[in-house]
């Protein structure tokens, strides 16, 4: 099954399948981000810090917790606790078994 | 004697103990400047040691090579192009995995390097074991084990540094190969890139070339342009046939070789019992627990620092004003003594008697927080709340500062990634009450009027600020960045690094403010001595009589406020006569004085800070704004509060 990282439940993990960065979240929680997404270069930029901080594709991570009010989530990726904020991470999805 | 010179930068990820091992290193002997042109850090310092001095240069911390931010440019320029003796890899064992990443990137520019395989006792503690022997025969570099924060292992860290250096040490670093598809074509382009005779190894051009960075293109593109047309051709290719951008592919390729060698040298054992720390973190970060802590915590900073900050800057004040008779009968009262005396002088004590008794604990207060990982916290809870106007949870640590002053407030916008945001960020903070203001809420409102009165104007500037924030986030173009950070764990900060951050700020506040504050404070007292002061209070009546209902003498104060905001307070004092405010100014008056001075423009030394970091034309229109606002608050609030009948 096929999900945003923002579905997944704590302590659920999953595998990168893609990251969506110049689309629109599935959901309406990234509304305020969506309008400004459009510029190609700032598309590229968020992507390759994802990429620095080790998501790419086929990458496993762990959701540990979000913060409340529909914060940012925690996560756990090659080792490494990672805050993302909750617009970003509906934009990366992972590989669940269910 | 003359000493054999040496260089070696340290490079790594950000909270991995750099810092730490930069200080231990150098000790004493440092110099924070900016890297040429930038508004980069670049922290540099030497060391002695087997008879060679040593230049030891502690790089930004970043998670790559990349040309995406300033911090990795100037990085990669400086390894690739300066060209130190040895770089010292500094990765956080607890994070192998993730940390490789960087190796890998260090690897491919070709430098000599060594790893310092730090915070070991914290992986320890997480239950990681790695076996450095094979780690350092995968990577084909030395691997040297320590805990700088305890000194442990640096002394085997230089000395293998040495080693490596005087070749007694032969390094054989491992080859980063790619995927078949990718390799092909790697080396392709690294044949012709040969020929082109660039800054950077050949290799590494070709692997960032089809990673599509910018900068590497416009350099390969001005020596032969043919590469970057047959790179663009080969990119299509890989992304034809395998549906994914050619850098996404080249990225999930690296981070599976890290992925390997890690697998290879570490063994993961999680404690059964979760540690101190893991604890602390549930109940910092918890989702109902994790605010009241959250504001009681930073309350609890606030008022230690001014119940302590009160007593010491009163003491320090009868200590430099037992001055003044000596200076007096040095200098005579006659017009040259009143201007070094009052204008130079007072100016430096008053800039003394802020940043000492209140700035400085409040940055070492910052920084301890920063240092044990509770800042990431604060952002973490705090994004959503930033997000409103436009910022991340990153914000809320400039923001943070500016309730000290709103100098180092603004020079610490640039934690944030975009110019916009650095923007949008220092905007905010400068509507912040810093030290100065504060002095001027309680000693004016909190004292005459009641507490809960200065209370709620702390409230209501919250509130300006948020739906400032909120405007101006909507008027200014550009998109906002996602908050994207490392949790760091908790731990104990050390003192050491935590000094000398508290120390530089302040020498950085000390270079940017204070030579302001003399020079104006001399230029108002000339003015005061040449009698305008009643002619511009007599221009200014019209917006502060009329519109404001104050005192016309308060434009005079105002105008001093420029120089430092609570030369208000200290000005309003002198020109009425009495300090006790009650028996000249009705409640309502005290109130819309405070509120100006609350929101009309930030002090000289801040608009220098905004200059510094925005140029002329962004601070002018903060300037113009804040005054404007200020008076139009003022002025709606004193007809409000009439109306009321408060």
């Amino acid at each position: 099954m096929e999900l945003p990282l923002t579905a997944l439940k704590n302590g659920e993990s999953g595998i990168i399948t893609s990251i969506n960065i110049g689309g629109e979240g599935r959901h309406g929680m990234g509304r305020q981000f969506k309008h400004h997404m459009g510029s190609r270069y700032h598309t590229m930029r968020l992507e390759k810090r994802l990429m620095d901080m080790g998501l790419t594709l086929g990458t496993k991570v762990t959701v540990l917790r979000s913060a409340p009010f529909h914060g940012p989530l925690e996560v756990n990726a090659r080792g490494a606790r990672l805050i993302l904020g909750r617009g970003m991470a509906e934009r990366i999805f992972v590989r669940v078994e269910r | 004697m003359t000493q054999k010179k040496l260089v070696i930068a340290l490079a790594g990820n950000a909270n991995v103990g750099k810092s730490v091992i930069f200080n231990y290193l150098t000790g004493l002997h440092q110099h924070i400047g900016n890297w040429p042109g930038k508004t980069v850090e670049r922290a540099e310092g030497t060391l002695h040691f087997k008879g060679y001095m040593i230049d030891v240069l502690d790089l930004p911390g970043i998670y790559s090579l990349s040309t995406f931010s300033i911090e990795e440019l100037v990085s990669r320029e400086y390894i690739a192009v300066e060209r130190p003796d040895l770089v010292i890899n500094v990765v956080d064992a607890s994070v192998l995995e993730r940390n490789l990443l960087f190796t890998l990137q260090l690897i491919e520019l070709e430098t000599p390097m060594i790893i310092a395989l730090n915070q070991m006792d914290m992986a320890e503690r997480k239950g990681v074991e790695i076996d450095v022997e094979k780690l350092e025969n995968i990577l084909g570099i030395p691997v040297v084990p320590t805990v700088a924060i305890k000194g442990k292992g640096l002394f085997e860290l230089l000395k293998e540094a040495l080693d490596v250096i005087e070749g007694r040490v032969k390094t054989k670093p491992m080859e980063v190969r790619y995927g078949k598809e990718i390799e092909e074509r790697i080396k392709k382009i690294a044949r012709m890139v040969e020929k082109a005779k660039l800054r950077y190894p050949p290799r590494y051009v070709a692997v960032k070339l089809l990673e599509g960075d910018e900068e590497i293109k416009r350099e390969v593109n001005k020596a032969d342009p043919q590469i970057v047309a047959t790179t663009e051709n080969l990119t299509r290719e890989v992304e034809a046939a395998h549906g994914h951008a050619c850098t996404t592919l080249i990225a999930s390729e690296r981070c599976e070789i890290a992925g390997c060698i890690t697998r290879e040298t570490q063994r993961f054992v999680p404690p059964i019992k979760p540690t101190m720390e893991e604890r602390m973190d549930a109940i910092t970060t918890h989702r109902i627990l994790g605010y009241p802590i959250m504001i009681i915590s930073l309350l609890a900073v606030f008022y230690s620092i001014f119940t302590v900050g009160d007593y010491a800057a009163g003491l320090l004040e009868e200590l430099f004003y037992g001055w003044k008779p000596i200076f007096e009968s040095l200098l005579g009262v006659g017009v040259a003594g009143k201007l070094i005396w009052g204008g130079i002088l007072e100016g430096f004590i008053a800039g003394i008697l802020v940043a000492l008794p209140y700035i400085a604990p409040f940055y070492f207060m910052l920084y301890v927080l920063e240092d044990s990982g509770y800042l990431s916290r604060i952002a973490f809870l705090m994004d959503n709340v930033m997000h409103k106007i436009g910022l991340h949870g990153k914000a809320f640590i400039p923001l943070m500062l500016g309730y000290g002053c709103n100098v180092p407030a603004c020079l610490g916008c640039r934690i944030m990634e975009t110019e916009r945001e650095r923007f949008l960020a220092a905007f905010a903070t400068t509507l912040i009450p810093c030290a100065a203001r504060t002095v001027i809420i309680f000693g004016l409102v909190g004292e005459f009027i009641g507490i809960q009165w200065a209370l709620m104007l702390y409230l209501i500037n919250l509130l300006v600020i948020f739906v400032l924030g909120r405007l101006a986030f909507k008027i200014l173009p550009g998109e906002p960045t996602a908050l994207i950070m490392e949790m760091p764990d908790y731990r104990m900060p050390h003192l050491k690094t935590v000094l000398k951050e508290t120390w530089f700020r302040l020498e950085e506040l000390i270079k940017v403010a204070f030579p302001l504050i003399i020079v104006s404070s001399l230029a108002v007292k000339l003015l005061e001595v040449t009698g305008i002061l009643g002619p511009i209070a007599a221009i200014l009546s019209p917006i502060t009589v009329t519109w404001l209902g104050l005192p016309a003498i308060a434009g005079v104060t105002l105008i001093f406020g420029v120089l430092r905001k609570e030369l208000t307070l200290i000005m309003l004092a002198t020109l009425l006569g009495t300090t006790d405010f009650a028996q000249v100014l009705t409640p309502i008056q005290m109130v819309v004085f405070t509120l100006v001075t609350m929101f009309y423009i930030p002090c000289i030394a801040t608009i220098a800070a905004l200059i510094k970091e925005f140029g002329w034309r962004r601070a002018l229109i903060i300037t113009v704004f804040e005054i404007a606002f200020a008076i139009f608050t003022g002025g709606m609030a004193l007809r409000l509060l009439t109306m009321l009948g408060i």
